[in-house]
C-alpha cells in the first residue's frame, strides 16, 4: 500500500472578505450546501470553517493526478461520525481517485493565527484501476 | 474600448493578489507559477463577471481556467465576451 499526502494553507482573512463582497455568489461556487450547512450563515464563524474546507480542497487537488484539476465542489469535507470530518468525492474527482488506485482518504484540518489548515492522506493501491 | 486581455490584466491587477504586476507578464504566462493563489483566482472569477455581465459555467470552474491569461480569455470568448472588430 502507497501513501500520499496533501498538505494547504488558506488565510481566513481572505475567505471573509470574499463572503462578505460576494456573498452567495462566491460561496456557492466553491462549497456543497452540505459544507455551508456546517459551517453556519454568520460570515465571521463560518469563514474559519470554511477557509479549513478550501485547504482541504487543495490538499485533495495536490494528490489527485489528472489532465484538468477537478472542480472544487466535487471535493466535498463531510461532518461523519462524531463530527470526526471526511472527504467524499464526486465526479471528475471520483474518477480520477479511482484511476490512481485510491482507497482511502483521510483528512485534518485545524485553524489558529489567522490561518486554516489541512492535510490529507490517501491510501493508494499498488495496482491502478483500469479506466473504462 | 479596452480590449478582452487588458480588462483581464486590469481584474487581475485588483483582485489577483500577486506580487507581480499582471501587465508584465505574456499571454501565456503561468499565473499561477507568478504567484495567483488558488482562492484569488476565484475572486478574480467573480470580478470578471463583474466586469463582462456573464457567469461562468460550472464547467469552468477549475483551476485551470485560471492558468493563463490566454486562458481567461479563451474561457470569456467560450461565453461570448470577445474583442470588437478593428
Amino acid at each position: 500500500m502507497k501513501v500520499l499526502v496533501g498538505t494547504d494553507v488558506q488565510p481566513i482573512d481572505e475567505v471573509a472578505a470574499s463572503i462578505r463582497q460576494y456573498g452567495p455568489r462566491y460561496t456557492r461556487r466553491l462549497y456543497t450546501a452540505h459544507e455551508l450547512e456546517c459551517c453556519g450563515e454568520d460570515p465571521v464563524t463560518a469563514a474559519s470553517g470554511l477557509a479549513a474546507r478550501f485547504a482541504a480542497k487543495e490538499a485533495v487537488l495536490k494528490i489527485l493526478d489528472g489532465p484538468e484539476p477537478a472542480p472544487w465542489t466535487s471535493i466535498e469535507v463531510h461532518r461523519g461520525e462524531n463530527d470526526r470530518p471526511e472527504l467524499v468525492l464526486s465526479t471528475i474527482a471520483a474518477d480520477q481517485a479511482r484511476r490512481q488506485g485510491i482507497r482511502h482518504l483521510s483528512v485534518s484540518l485545524s485553524h489558529g493565527g489567522g490561518v486554516a489548515t489541512a492535510t490529507v492522506v490517501a491510501q493508494v493501491s499498488r495496482r491502478r484501476m483500469v479506466a473504462r | 474600448m479596452s480590449d478582452v486581455k487588458t480588462t483581464v490584466r486590469e481584474v487581475l491587477e485588483t483582485h489577483g493578489r500577486m506580487p507581480v504586476s499582471p501587465s508584465t507578464l505574456g499571454d501565456d504566462d503561468d499565473l499561477y507559477d507568478n504567484g495567483l493563489s488558488s482562492h484569488a483566482s476565484v475572486n478574480v472569477m467573480l470580478a470578471l463577471e463583474d466586469a463582462f455581465d456573464v457567469e461562468f459555467p460550472d464547467a469552468l470552474l477549475r483551476k485551470g481556467t485560471f492558468q493563463t491569461i490566454s486562458a481567461i480569455s479563451e474561457a470569456l470568448a467560450s461565453m461570448g465576451v470577445v474583442d470588437p472588430p478593428s
